[in-house]
Formats: structure tokens, sequence, C-alpha cells
């Protein structure tokens, strides 16, 4: 009897071990008297052009199955720390080579459970699948080689990797299972890119199992997706609610920004991002006494990208590719750009001097050092870096010569939209003409300046890429000779992509080595070090100058509870979190 | 007559051939295509870039990628596939049909409503105070530019404390089932699409019908209606449907001007029309899904001027098919 009664207690016990859900953090539930149901109305810029994250590269896309998926991590969604998601728990080899997850007992909104199954099947016909349109190949390829995934258990998978790899949870965090139970007999496994055509925008929504906070209800044609609560999700509120709060999540399908705007104000939408040059109008209407809160918070996101100044290093003509190359002309033409102006009269005072590129919230990379170093405007300063170069007014037009005599100038290349950019490279070639150089304003199409900076075929260019948590999902960009570092091409081969040394300056042959040491290493701190180094090495060397970046500006209902902003200027909210008051 | 139709619709064939090749050149010059967006993401390897074009078949010159497009419509029917959808692009432009149709139409409506009593006004009432009037409100509807009158329709509703702005619903209704809250609901939206989509054309009509109006009250025949002793009413009623004869010839290019001519507006007011749809497709490079529209505003323009002819042959008995 007793043994009986032992083995009712230890199965009861693990029931509960294993039904554990997930306490969501204080942090995205200060309120202690959240009201469940009602409907969350958001926008959406735009169709989804899928519903398939993996068979996509749409951002809309990407937001709507963000609320129906998650990963086996996710990223807190304000302080973007990686956390338990579908895997309860993992545990590192001691060589940083193995990890091996334990499942959630999670349940997919239509009842089947969620195995070692479906993680498998998600990494082998989609993340790992090079033609899935959005794959996430790259990502989980160390070295050349692939990480292998490996089933131990129904409720356990092992991840193999080539090498230690210390960008994996980030990655990891982007990488949402999928029901196999519901796709693999859709799949044509002669032909791996039948994976696109799966869950495309005229899918019935009962076909589409979520593991997230909410289900795909409905899709109305360029009008609006529906989403209910998914009642198999996973996580509780401390005070034991299950979330999320609200019953249904409409996305409303707006594409033009003023209208969004004035949905907004109607009372249409109950969250949305505001551009800057909303900011003002709703903050004055808010003052007023109106029926929403906006919020100025510290950025945290990698969008909008901050914008940067770059030289181009393989420039079309020699003389300039000298001069581009030298490091104090780029110092003298940070010294010449008016950062504080530009917050002021472009932004609005809505922006905050970034990093380079790693955002100042950022606190798990951000190096304060480069404060240090960013180079503050001062004209005189400029002048006198030229001077010594030997860039002077020989014939007296006000305008400086190369020290051969010859007429120096440039052409700054630019996109014709956003209007910032425009302003930007309007004030930054006053305050250059103001120290006699010239520089002729190319403003073009975006789709232009894309492919002239993606040849190489520009003098100096205005551009903007985005911030990301870890440094290592932009490597891409910040490495010298990889596709993306647009201002030194010779540093790449075009042919086998793979990068020329002997064409990297010694300070940009450093950056390359951080970026490798700092993938393999899987000590955070370690890792700090390395990344560290590259921003200072950025903020000497001016491989390009950033010149800010837009703070998050937000706006939500009042009726809308759980949305706050805390001291250090973060603001969190998350679907599943917030309710209607 | 009938010898006349299947002569108009033969000509629609080698029509269709060369806008179709007209249309091919001018989005092959377009800059870049689909994948040209992708190549700044930093998450898309150039490999996958490459893969994503030879699937997309982008790497194929375009004479053989418009041969390849010709030959699946003459053949299959098939309009091709839509590179951002991944769906055949007759499925998506279809499943816009609808609403593009009612709300062209019920501008259409709108505008003939209003256009020909006050076109009939201002010409019975010449150089008078409400003929100046109507056309004053008709040139304002000419000059605006249709997103424009959107958006100060749309702020002075919001300044009036409106609860719902843009679309043709208000969110609940989006979708729900046919009700009669869910009219009432259409009601207080649709009229706004239907000024600004309406208005542009308005003036063009009702100066057309004043000018009618004009000729045919100072015309023989109505002078002779009179010597014969008709009433006043009668006269005017004869004058009137001489007048609306060479309107229904401008009633065949309303159509396609109201399907591609209001998308910017369509944008501004949040329409499920297929105007944005196509305004993106062309942003996004999305050739035979563009391709594919300007087809059918092509072919609804022929159509059009088609049904134009026949209705008036059947109105007037002066005009002969031969």
């Amino acid at each position: 009897m007793r043994r009986i009664f032992l083995l009712i207690l230890a199965v009861l016990f693990t029931a509960m071990l294993m039904a554990a859900p997930f306490v969501e953090d204080t942090l995205l539930t200060p309120d202690p008297n959240p009201k469940m149901g009602g409907t969350l109305y958001l926008a959406l810029t735009g169709s989804p052009q899928s519903f398939n994250f993996y068979g996509t590269l749409d951002n809309n896309a990407y937001t709507v199955v963000g609320q129906m998926l998650t990963g086996l991590v996710e990223a807190h969604p304000v302080t973007s720390a990686i956390r338990p998601a579908l895997a309860e728990s993992w545990v590192v080899s001691e060589n940083n080579k193995e990890v091996t997850f334990h499942l959630r007992d999670v349940k997919w909104s239509d009842g089947v459970p969620l195995t070692a199954d479906d993680v498998i099947f998600t990494f082998k016909y989609f993340i790992m699948n090079p033609v899935a349109r959005g794959n996430s190949v790259d990502r989980f390829t160390i070295e050349a080689q692939p990480i292998e995934w490996v089933k131990v258990d129904d409720s356990t998978v092992k991840a193999i990797l080539p090498a230690p790899y210390a960008a994996f949870f980030t990655v990891l965090s982007h990488a949402y299972i999928y029901p196999s139970h519901a796709l693999e007999d859709k799949i044509d496994k002669d032909r791996p890119d039948s994976v696109n055509d799966l869950w495309l925008t005229n899918t019935p929504p009962s076909e589409i199992p979520a593991n997230g906070p909410f289900v795909l209800s409905e899709y109305i044609i360029d009008q609006k997706v529906v989403m209910t609560k998914n009642p198999n999700y996973w996580k509780v509120d401390s005070h034991g609610n299950k979330l999320p709060y609200v019953d249904k999540v409409e996305y409303i399908i707006v594409s033009d920004a003023q209208v969004r705007l004035a949905k907004f104000m109607a009372g249409e939408l109950d969250y949305m991002a505001v551009s800057g040059n909303d900011f003002p109008i709703l903050k004055e209407r808010e003052l007023a006494g109106g029926p929403f809160r906006v919020f100025l918070a510290e950025p945290t996101q990698p969008t909008p990208s901050p914008i940067h100044i770059a030289f181009n290093f393989d420039a079309e003509n020699p003389k300039l590719r000298e001069v581009f190359k030298t490091t104090e002309f780029r110092q003298a033409m940070e010294y010449a750009l008016d950062r504080e102006r530009i917050i002021d009269e472009v932004y609005n005072g809505l922006a905050v001097l970034g990093g380079v590129p790693v955002l100042p919230s950022n606190k798990a990379f951000y190096n304060p050092k480069i404060e240090e170093i960013r180079r503050p405007f001062n004209l005189a300063e400029a002048a006198r870096l030229l001077d010594e170069l030997g860039f002077k007014d020989v014939n007296g037009d006000g305008l400086r010569e190369y020290p051969d005599g010859s007429k120096f100038e440039f052409v700054l290349t630019l996109q014709s939209s956003p209007q910032e950019y425009q302003d930007i490279a309007y004030i930054y070639s006053q305050d250059l003409l103001s120290i006699g150089i010239k520089v002729n304003l190319q403003i073009l199409d975006s789709s232009l300046t894309g492919q002239m900076f993606g040849a190489g075929s520009f003098e100096a260019g205005l551009r903007a890429f985005g911030n990301q948590p870890d440094p290592q999902l932009r490597k891409a960009i910040w490495q010298p000779g990889t596709q993306l570092y647009y201002w030194h091409r010779t540093t790449r081969d075009p042919e086998t992509n793979l990068p020329i040394f002997e064409n990297m300056l010694d300070w940009e042959k450093r950056v390359y080595e951080l970026f490798e040491l700092g993938q393999v290493a899987m000590d955070h701190a370690v890792r700090k070090t390395f990344y560290d180094e590259w921003q200072e090495i950025y903020a000497e060397y001016l491989p390009v100058i950033f010149v800010c970046k837009g703070m998050n500006l937000y706006a939500a209902n009042k009726s809308l509870g759980n949305v706050e902003q805390n001291e250090e200027g973060l603001l969190s909210y998350a679907s599943w979190t917030v309710f209607k008051k | 007559m009938w010898s006349f139709i299947v002569r108009r619709l033969l000509i629609m064939i080698p029509m269709m051939f060369f806008i179709s090749v007209i249309c091919f050149v001018i989005t092959e010059l377009q800059p870049g295509d689909f994948v040209s967006q992708y190549l700044d993401n930093p998450r898309i390897s150039p490999a996958q870039i490459e893969l994503l074009r030879k699937n997309l078949g982008l790497d194929e010159p375009a004479h053989v990628r418009y041969w390849n497009w010709i030959k699946g419509i003459v053949t299959r029917g098939d309009f091709g596939y839509s590179f951002a959808f991944q769906r055949p692009v007759g499925e998506l432009i279809w499943e816009r049909m609808g609403w593009t149709i009612f709300i062209a139409l019920g501008a259409i409506v709108f505008q003939w409503i209003l256009a020909v009593p006050m076109g009939i006004y201002s010409a019975l009432h010449p150089y008078s105070f409400g003929d100046y009037t109507l056309t004053v409100i008709g040139f304002i509807g000419v000059s605006i530019p249709d997103f424009f009158m959107a958006l100060i329709l749309m702020y002075l509703m919001l300044q009036m404390g409106a609860a719902s702005v843009g679309g043709l619903f208000s969110p609940q209704f989006v979708g729900a089932p046919f009700s009669l809250a869910k009219f009432v609901d259409l009601l207080k939206h649709i009229w706004v699409p239907l000024i600004v989509v309406g208005m542009s054309g308005l003036a063009g009509l009702m100066r057309v019908m004043r000018g009618n109006m004009l000729d045919v009250i100072s015309s023989p025949f109505v002078t002779s209606l009179r010597a014969h002793g008709l009433d006043e009413k009668t006269v005017k009623k004869h004058a009137i449907k001489n007048a609306l004869n060479p309107m229904v010839s401008i009633a065949g290019t309303e159509l396609p001007n109201v399907f591609s001519g209001t998308i910017i507006a369509a944008i501004v007011l949040n329409l499920p029309t297929m105007g944005p749809f196509f305004y993106n497709a062309l942003l996004n490079h999305d050739q035979y899904l563009v391709m594919t529209f300007l087809m059918f505003i092509a072919i609804i323009t022929q159509i059009g001027n088609l049904l134009a002819d026949i209705a008036l042959a059947i109105l007037d008995p002066r005009i002969r098919m031969s």
C-alpha cells in the first residue's frame, strides 16, 4: 500500500514537474489585477505574403508568425536576454560542443504533444534546407559545417556543434519549431523547395497549429489578420493566470503611415510604432488629454537602422582612393560631423548618439569607451587635420586642393527617402564646405543606390544598417571581407567569396580576427573583450562614421494595461501580457 | 451588328499582344529585379540569392521569360506565379476583384447620378449663379488630387470625433458575417471613397453634359419641336435624351480610369482594392503580377470601348455599324 502510495506520489510529482508552466517576468506584468479577454488591435504595414516563416522573406509575415510560433529558447522582449521557451532547460557539455535540450511538456494548439521529432523535422526540412526561402543555414553553420541535431528521446534533443559557437542561443531564439504532424506528409520529399508552398496565404487557418501565444484564425485579404488565444500556451503570470490575457489579436492592414496614425488617434488601433515626424503631434494631443500615451524609449531594436557615412576605399579615382584610405582624413571627416545639430534639427531631438554599432542600451556588448574616442563636432580641428594632410586652398577660391594643386571634391551618394537621409547629407555637406571641402550630393532612388553600393561604384556614401543584440549576427556587414563590407570590396574575392587578407589594412585584419574569435568563444566575458576591442578599433579607425540612432517611439491607447517604461528608459510590452482595461 | 462585334473582338488579339510587349519592355527597364531588394539583407547569403534568382527563372534572358509567360497564357491559361506570394497570379487578382468592382461601379454610379442632373441644370440656366456654383464644385473635384482630398476628408472626420477612419468597415465588422449592423457600418464608410474616387471625373462629365445639352437646346430640331406646339416638359425630355448620347461613349473610358487612376487614393483610404496591391507589386518587381494587372486594365479598356459603341448604336438610330 505504502509502495503504491509512493508510486502515485512519484508519478504526480513527475507530472507536476513536466507540466510546470513558464512564469512570465513581472517586468512584463506589473499590474497585479489584469483583466482577461478583449481584442488587441494592432497595425500591419502590408499584407503578409505567406504564413510560412521559412518560406518567405517578408517582414509582415514574420510579424504574424512571431505570434504563432516560438523556438527552443526566446529573447526577453525587453532585455533581450536569452531564456527558456519550448526547451525547459539545457545542459552545455564540458567542451562547449554539445547542448542537450529538455523539452517542456507542451501541446500544439490542436492538442497534439510537441516532441523531439518536431525539432528534428524543423531543422531538417526548414531551417537547414538551403532551398527554403527564409532558411537559416548560414546561422547554423560553423566553419562550413552544419550543426547536427539528434533525438535522444521524445522530450530530449541534442545539438552537436562542429566548434563552440557563442551566438548559438541568440540565433536559436529566431528558430521557430514547426509541427511535423501537420506538415510532414505535405512535403514532396523529392523536391526540397516544395516547403515554400506550405502555409501560403490561401491556407485554411485550421491547418496551422501553433505553439506560441496566438493561433491564426482568419485572414481577410488586404484587410486584416485575426489571431485568437492559444488555449495550450505554456506561460502563466506570477499570479497564476494563464497567458495571454487578451482573447484576440487583430492586425489591421494599413499601408499608409498617415492613415495608421489617423486610425490610432481614432482609437481603432491600440498600440503602434510612431515616426519621429508624428511624435510631436501625438505628444501634444496626449498632453491635451488625448486617450493615449506616447513613449520615448531608449532604442533597443535593430530598426530603424542607424545611418552611417562611408568612404569607398576602392573608389575609382585613384587619388580619392588614397585619401579615403587615410585614417586621419576620416577622422577629420568625423570632426566635421555635427551630430548634435542633426539630432536636434533632423530628428526633433528624438535620437541618441548610438554605438559603433552596438547600442548603449545593449548592456551585454556595449563598450562605453567609444564615447571617449568619438570625436565631437569641431570644425577647427577638422581643418587642422586637413591642413596637416596637405589639403590647402592654393588658388584662393575658398576650396581646398590636393597637395599637388589639383581640385579636390567628391560625390556623396544617398537614397532620396526617407527625408532624414537628405537632411543629414545637406547639413554635413554645408559644414564641410565651410572648411573648404566641396561635396556633391547625388540623391537617387533607393534601388539605384543599392545597386551602386553593391557594385562598389560610389565615392562616399550615406547608408544605414541595423543594430543587433549580438554582433555575431551582423558579421556579414562589419567583418572585413564579407558580402556587405561594401566600402572596401577588394577585401573579398567575388568568385570564391573568400576574404583576401593582403588587401586588408592592419586594423582590418585585426577586426577580421576578432569576429572569428568572438564566434567560437562560449564564455560571455571573453567574447565581450573581443567585441570591445572591435568597437574601439571602429571608433578609432572609422571604416564608417556612425551618425546617430533614432529612439524607440511608441504610442499605446490608455485602455491598454501592462505597457510601462522603466527607469532605464526601456519600454516593456508584449502581446501576451498586455490587457484591455 | 454581330460581324462588327466579332471583328472588334478579333482585332483585340493583336492589340493585346502589342500591349503585352510594350508593358514587358517597360517593366524590364525598371532597374533591378525581385531579388535585388534582398541584396542588402545580411540574413540572406549571396549563394541563396543566386539560388532564388535561378529558381524564379530571373537568370534567363528577358525574351525567354516573355516567351514562357505568353506560352503559359495561351496554352494553359496560366498567367504565371507571383514571386512574392508564390501563388498563381490569376488567383491573387481574382481574390481582390470583388471589392475593386464594387467600388469602381459605385464611384461610376455616383458620378453619373450627380453629373447628369448637374449638367442639365447648368445648361438650362446658363451663366446663372447656380451654373457657376456647380461648375466651381466640379472643378474643385478635378483640381484637388484624389489622395489629398482623401486626407482632407479623413482629417475632417477625425476632427469631428469619428471613431473610425479609412477602410470600408470598422475593424470589428471586417470579415464579420453580413448583417444589418454591418451594412449600416458600410454606409458610414463608403461615402468617403465614393466622393474621393468619383469627384475626379465629375466635373469632366458634367461639362460634357452641359455642352451637349446647350448644343441640343439651340439646335433646329428643338426649335421645330417647340414650333409643333409641344409643351416645354416634353421638349426637355427629348433634348435630354439626345444630349445623353455622347455621354455613353465616354462611359467606356471611365472603367479603366476608376481601376487604375485611383491607386494612391486607395492606399490613403486603405481600400482593399487591386490598386494598392498593384502598387506594391510594382515596388517589389513582382513582374508577372504587374504584367497581368496591366493586361487586365488593357482588356477592360477595350471591352469598355466596345460596350460603349454597342450601347451607342442601340441608343442612337443615326449610327450604323458597318
